[in-house]
């Protein structure tokens, strides 16, 4: 009785979502002469995956959207490691995609100013679009479709941006019980103790945890920021586009590393793991997968083919998910702080290349994929060939699935993050079971909720954050982030080998270099714009 | 005598005919290649005028603004363009020191061998490794060579001949003449090709003659091979010497690591990192269009000294 009471209410809660969004979709009329529109997609290099450019979903697309409103829709693989140089490639032999879009603002912010966006006005966009522009205009997010004063941007949904739940790290929870350990290490006094206890049991025949070279310039140091951070320093320093070098936190991100280096955490040969498009998680998820390291995390789906590969590989382990305050010892970590997503997902402008009616394709097709039916079919596919309907009346992705209609990446994500950075079902409780990896030994939705409301928690203290958005872009950021990128693998290998005695005075020369090489620049145009009051703040504590 | 000079250029204008009618096959055949230089070669040539604008390429070539020479000034008082400067030019000199005889040995060496088919599989073998491309060779080396793990290193360690690993790829003096040598074992087989089919066009009655006078195989390869191929060696270092001041991306790329940025840091990886990633095109083409003509000044002035030596030169 329970269960089809349940059955009906979900039923109905779908029912009136469809009615009422069909209720605010105008009524578009075919294009007369065939409006050709390009859009992105990443190219994650993932194995066993189909092509993401063409492949039964762009076909769909094509089929269900273009088709109807003679509109051809064409997808530009953008490998993911490489973003910025295929755009620059593409916006050099003119053939910008019609959209253009990325998770980071000095990127958008960049071609903006460089003139590879046309300006935009927001009534239109709301006229063809008017779902996508009332989520919008419901997730607050219109003070960051500008950029030095004109509105280039419309930005899509990022769901509980405070909580980054989507992510998840598995450490090896058979080590720790091995170890004396009946659950993952709360502070970092137990974690030390705990992996220290690991190498000295000999669980495994390498260095315990996988370490890279940085990909990016996103340096982890939140936790090592003071609480509350200062805001001018934040303004300057916290940022995706440029590593903060020479910054305090950074320092005792990096000190720490050096001194889990020299515990035999990591590999001497970590910095051989090749310092570009990402092969260092590779080599990280190779040995997690072969049983060889304690700890290992990404994205979690309905499908996360590491897990699965992990668990072929070692029947008897057991994972759980570890804790976000594992890092904290009270002095140089006082409390867990996060970086939260930004209140947006991607952040979407389009080519100046765009006529009116590429510009209009665009937006209908982004107004389309935002209404709750195709958007669903997108995500989950084919009921009883990628999905099935669970008890709830919520689907349950097939993991498994490698026929044509296979889901890409992440369900499809590369393509949905047009409209939303993650899927969403229900509640977040029904989110968390519609990411929760399918056809595994152990069932890790209660782990994954677990993860979910410490991570609210910590958020709930004012200690998530993200970094500032600029109104203006920073000329020197782009003159130098890729140059400084490079600098900074160099130091990060230099410190975290160094000799722990030496540290201190390495990093204030490698800084200085660092500062020297342009970072001083960057830091003092930053502060320049945060004092004219062209950033974003510090969420109120 | 006037009727005479028109009578004659008539005859001579029926033979051009003549001659076309037979050979235009020939000629329309070598329209392809002229053609393809024209196209892929000179016609990105007015592109080379980003180099004095501040290109943008959404702006395009109209919208962007002309600058003179500021984008070569900045290049030019850039601290790190110095160090990939004199990066590329020791690693260049020291491939073409290391690597230009080897080909030459090689291709004596393989002169010498009677057994044909032994010769045949010895080429394809010293071949192959052209074929391969950077990454592939780069990771295979990283493979047997990490200072650690690797299987050389290993190998060494456990017939106790050395108690650490060596640094091969991973210190930089050690990299340095790691990488020459790798380059020298990719390239020397592929290099060797031309050498072998001088050496083959070489009179036979020169080696009859020699033998007669009593040379062994050393006097023959000494007296009369190497004689024979030094117009081809002396082409081939001109051309070599062009590129001294070139940079390989693919193979500074696939051998890069932190550790040994000192050296591996050379002009194509500035140009990649200071230019292309950075999107500024105008700078990348500065520096491509610097080493483009220092490349050319070094074959002009090496195929002068070549003629005033005696050879037949480059032009």
């Amino acid at each position: 009785m329970k269960k089809t009471l349940t059955l009906l209410l979900a039923l109905v809660m779908v029912l009136t979502m469809i009615a009422a969004a069909n209720a605010e979709v105008p009524e578009w009329k075919p294009f007369e002469q065939n409006v050709t529109i390009t859009v992105p997609v990443y190219d994650r290099s993932k194995v066993g995956y189909p092509a993401v450019d063409d492949n039964y979903w762009t076909q769909y697309i094509q089929k269900e959207f273009g088709d109807k409103y003679n509109i051809t829709v064409k997808y530009v693989a953008i490998p993911r490691g490489d973003v910025m140089t295929k755009y620059s490639l593409l916006i050099a032999g003119e053939e910008t995609p019609t959209i253009m879009m990325e998770y980071d603002y000095p990127k958008v912010a960049q071609w903006a100013t460089d003139g590879a966006m046309q300006t935009i006005d927001l009534e239109a966009f709301a006229a063809v679009a008017p779902t996508y522009y009332g989520k919008m205009v419901e997730n607050n997010q219109l003070g960051y479709t500008d950029i030095n004063g004109e509105t280039y941007f419309v930005l899509s949904e990022r769901p509980y941006y405070n909580t980054t739940y989507t992510y998840a790290t598995f450490v090896r929870m058979d080590w720790l019980r091995a170890v004396g350990y009946d659950h993952v290490p709360k502070s970092y006094e137990e974690q030390v103790d705990a992996i220290n206890k690991i190498i000295a049991a000999g669980l495994t025949d390498q260095a315990p945890l996988g370490l890279g070279i940085p990909t990016s310039a996103y340096v982890q140091n939140f936790a090592y920021r003071d609480i509350p951070v200062d805001e001018a320093e934040w303004a300057q320093h916290s940022s995706l586009g440029t590593a903060s070098l020479s910054w305090e936190p950074t320092k005792k991100l990096l000190k720490r590393l050096n001194s889990e280096y020299h515990m035999g955490w990591y590999s001497s040969e970590f910095d051989l793991e090749k310092d570009s498009k990402g092969a260092a998680t590779d080599q990280a998820q190779t040995d997690f997968i072969n049983g060889k390291t304690y700890r290992y995390g990404g994205y979690m789906s309905a499908n996360v083919s590491w897990l699965t590969a992990f668990f072929e590989n070692n029947p008897n382990a057991e994972l759980a998910i570890e804790s976000n305050y594992a890092v904290v010892d009270g002095e140089v970590v006082p409390d867990a702080q996060l970086r939260a997503d930004n209140p947006f997902g991607m952040i979407v402008g389009f080519s100046s290349y765009a006529t009116e009616d590429q510009l209009k394709a665009a937006w209908m097709l982004m107004e389309w994929m935002i209404q709750p039916e195709n958007l669903f079919v997108l995500e989950n596919g084919v009921e009883g060939v990628t999905y099935t309907m669970g008890e709830n009346g919520l689907p349950v992705v097939v993991g498994d699935y490698t026929g044509t209609e296979m889901l890409n990446h992440n369900m499809n994500i590369d393509m949905t993050c047009l409209v939303h950075a993650s899927k969403v079902v229900g509640t977040i409780e029904d989110s968390i079971a519609a990411i929760t990896p399918q056809g595994l030994p152990q069932d890790f939705y209660q782990a994954l909720l677990d993860n979910y409301n410490e991570l609210a928690e910590i958020a709930a203290k004012g200690n998530a954050y993200s970094d500032p958005v600029f109104a203006v872009a920073i000329e020197s950021e782009s003159e130098y982030s890729a140059s400084l990128l490079s600098l900074y693998q160099e130091a990060f290998a230099k410190l975290v080998k160094c000799d722990p005695a030496e540290f201190d005075a390495l990093y204030e020369q490698l800084s200085q270099d660092y500062l020297d090489a342009g970072y001083q620049e960057i830091i003092d145009e930053r502060l320049n714009a945060y004092e004219a009051g062209q950033t974003t703040k510090l969420p109120q504590r | 005598m006037a009727q005479k000079g028109v009578g004659r250029r008539d005859l001579r204008a029926r033979k051009l005919q003549v001659y076309l009618k037979n050979n235009w096959q020939l000629y329309a055949l070598l329209v392809i290649p002229i053609a393809f230089v024209i196209i892929f070669k000179y016609a990105a040539y007015p592109g080379m005028r980003i180099a004095f604008m501040n290109y943008k390429p959404a702006k395009g070539f109209d919208g962007s603004p002309w600058v003179g020479l500021e984008t070569f000034e900045k290049v030019f008082k850039d601290k790190s363009f110095h160090t990939a400067l004199r990066n590329s030019l020791v690693f260049n000199f020291l491939d073409l020191i290391v690597g230009f005889p080897v080909p030459i040995i090689l291709a004596l060496l393989l002169n010498e061998l009677r057994f044909d088919r032994y010769k045949k599989v010895s080429q394809t073998i010293l071949y192959l490794p052209h074929f391969l491309s950077w990454p592939i060779i780069a990771s295979v080396m990283l493979t047997l060579f990490k200072p650690e793990t690797g299987l050389v290193n290993v190998a060494l360690m456990n017939l106790g001949i050395i108690d650490k690993g060596i640094p091969f790829l991973t210190e930089k003096w050690h990299w340095a003449v790691s990488y020459l040598l790798i380059g020298v074992w990719q390239n020397m087989g592929w290099g060797s090709i031309i050498y072998l089919a001088a050496i083959t066009g070489i009179d036979g009655q020169l080696y009859e003659a020699a033998t007669i006078d009593g040379a062994g195989r050393w006097r023959k390869i000494w007296n009369v091979t190497l004689p024979c191929i030094r117009g081809t060696m002396v082409t081939l270092l001109i051309m070599n010497l062009g590129r001294v001041m070139g940079s390989n991306f693919e193979r500074l790329d696939a051998f890069g690591n932190v550790q040994v940025k000192d050296f591996q840091y050379q002009l194509a990886i500035y140009i990649y990192e200071k230019g292309l990633a950075g999107g500024n095109f105008s700078r990348a083409t500065a520096v491509g269009l610097f080493q483009s003509l220092v490349g050319l000044i070094l074959v002009l002035a090496s195929d002068r000294v070549a003629k005033k030596l005696g050879e037949d030169g480059l032009l």
